[in-house]
């Protein structure tokens, strides 16, 4: 048993890749539909937007860039569904630089797909320098914050924006954040001074921290990382990349959980060998 | 064009993000020219973007516009801007001082209130919340642990924040039952780090499944079978490689 032990806790680390390869792709490959609970915290933003009337301000702020994209993507997606379903009026924007494509690509994938048009259903501000400051100038004056869209378009007159000055006419923010700025910048500069409603989604490393906002109320509602993009997509009922990554998350833990059983039951086997591991 | 035929764009799109992902992979066999392609194509687009975007949507959009509009407002803020240029110019440099004195003032007059207000106030808010609630049939305490405004609750959030904190005053010595106390803290603090650590694993496998889901996208007919070529083609390079570089020892 020790030899084995040793054996094992010395294995090349390219065969634990290899399994966590295989985890992964052979569900992709042949999914096998493990169901898929929603949680209060996901459910606190679906049930809000269900509640806004036809017509309502959504300000969706995508502050991630592309490395975030597998875990944010899915929940954009799933939340512009069911803001166009429900004939908001949505305003996007991000606070992430290198993001602005993929946001657009975002806005205008769903928007073609849901039938909805730029500049009356729905406006692509792009990005604006300054975060917490550039929050305060959109609680000001949204026009003078974002003059123009991101296809260059002017924002005053634009149908969407009818009767939209600044942020206390927007009825409902959120923000899919991968890190700062995002939905902690979006609280503090926004939330908190202009009195909107606000929920957040986030990568599943930033989730835990975020807790403590949410239990305070501070936010309505989380999406944590693609466990809580599957949930919002089981929601609305549209199942998307989200939903179908979930049996490859559920087979790299048990994977993961695996070798670390595994791990621990190597360590006590060889708990006297100390200076002996190769 | 047939509906089913991808648009050249998107194809080339499709084997440049299934080249670069291999190539990033490689690494997990050992650190080489490939990986270092794809790293270097990677810092450099992701500036050359930056760079671009900016130039167009901070200089063009909202100054240059702005000041054949007539509007002269946004001079001021290039001016304090290009002050802090001056830190190259050893004989004007205390000027930049003005720029650094604006960024600091502004930056702490805004932030500070807004900081103390949301993320101290809030948060001392939400850790007294009543252990009890006065109810038509009288007074009553939940109990239910999914209830995150319980009682019960309430009392583990209270114990959990007052010995996380005596865990890190270190002004006394951490014995009898300042030792349990300090001891419980550190459980509380091994469950938050736990939790924070589960969530990471989570976010870091998710990145893999949407890069697989990619590769078996653009694995298909549709996409010239991008990955499956792709990866031949990267399979053989690195072994071309691994057979020079062993020569060459």
């Amino acid at each position: 048993m020790k030899e084995f032990a040793r054996w094992m806790v010395s294995i090349d680390r390219r065969i634990i890749f290899l399994l966590i390869a295989l985890a992964t792709l052979l569900p992709l490959l042949h999914p096998f539909g493990l169901p898929i609970k929603v949680s209060p915290e996901v459910r606190g933003v679906y049930d809000y937007i269900e509640s806004l009337p036809e017509g309502s301000v959504f300000l969706l702020s995508l502050d991630f860039d592309p490395s975030s994209k597998p875990e944010l993507e899915p929940q954009a997606i799933a939340l512009l569904r069911h803001a166009f379903r429900k004939q908001l009026r949505v305003i996007g924007m991000t606070h992430w630089l290198p993001g602005t494509g993929l946001a657009d690509s975002i806005f205008s994938k769903v928007a073609t797909e849901m039938k909805r048009e730029s500049g009356k259903d729905y406006v692509f501000l792009g990005w604006s320098p300054g975060t917490g400051s550039l929050v305060i100038s959109m609680g000001q004056d949204l026009y003078k914050a974002f003059p123009s869209d991101y296809a260059k378009k002017p924002t005053l007159g634009m149908p969407v924006l009818e009767g939209v000055r600044n942020l206390r006419d927007v009825t409902y923010l959120i923000s899919l954040a991968a890190g700062n700025p995002g939905i902690e910048m979006w609280y503090v500069f926004g939330k908190d001074k202009y009195r909107f409603e606000m929920g957040g989604g986030s990568t599943g490393v930033m989730a835990p921290g975020l807790y403590p906002f949410l239990r305070s109320g501070q936010i309505n509602g989380l999406i944590g990382g693609l466990q809580g993009a599957a949930e919002y997509e089981t929601l609305i009922g549209q199942k998307g990349t989200a939903v179908a990554g979930m049996d490859a998350q559920s087979a790299d833990h048990f994977v993961i959980i695996a070798l670390v059983l595994l791990c621990n039951v190597f360590y006590f086997v060889l708990r006297g060998d100390k200076g002996r591991l190769a | 064009m047939p509906e089913h035929l991808i648009p050249t764009q998107a194809l080339i799109g499709a084997w440049v993000a299934v080249g670069l992902t291999l190539f990033i992979f490689s690494f997990l066999y050992k650190d080489n020219p490939l990986f270092k392609l794809g790293e270097h194509l990677y810092v450099g687009i992701s500036v050359g973007y930056s760079v671009v975007v900016v130039w167009f949507t901070v200089f063009i959009r909202l100054v240059w516009q702005e000041i054949a509009k007539g509007n002269y407002e946004p001079l001021i803020p290039v001016v304090i801007g290009l002050l802090i240029w001056t830190r190259f110019v050893p004989k004007i440099a205390w000027l930049s001082r003005l720029a650094f004195a604006f960024v600091v003032g502004f930056g702490s007059g805004v932030a500070i209130p807004r900081t103390i207000s949301s993320y101290i106030l809030k948060q001392i808010e939400d850790t007294v919340n009543p252990l009890v609630t006065m109810t038509a049939g009288g007074i009553s305490l939940n109990l239910d642990l999914a209830n995150p405004q319980s009682g019960i609750n309430t009392i583990v959030l209270l114990i959990g924040v007052v010995s996380v904190l005596f865990y890190f005053f270190f002004s006394v010595e951490h014995s009898g039952a300042g030792y349990v106390a300090a001891r419980t803290g550190v459980y509380f603090l091994m469950i938050g780090f736990g939790a924070a650590f589960g969530y990471t694993v989570m976010s870091r496998m998710s990145l893999l499944i949407g890069r697989f889901g990619d590769l078996k996208t653009f694995s298909t007919a549709d996409y010239n079978y991008a990955t499956l070529i792709l990866l031949v083609l990267t399979i053989v390079s690195l072994a071309v490689w691994e057979k020079t570089r062993r020569r060459g020892l």
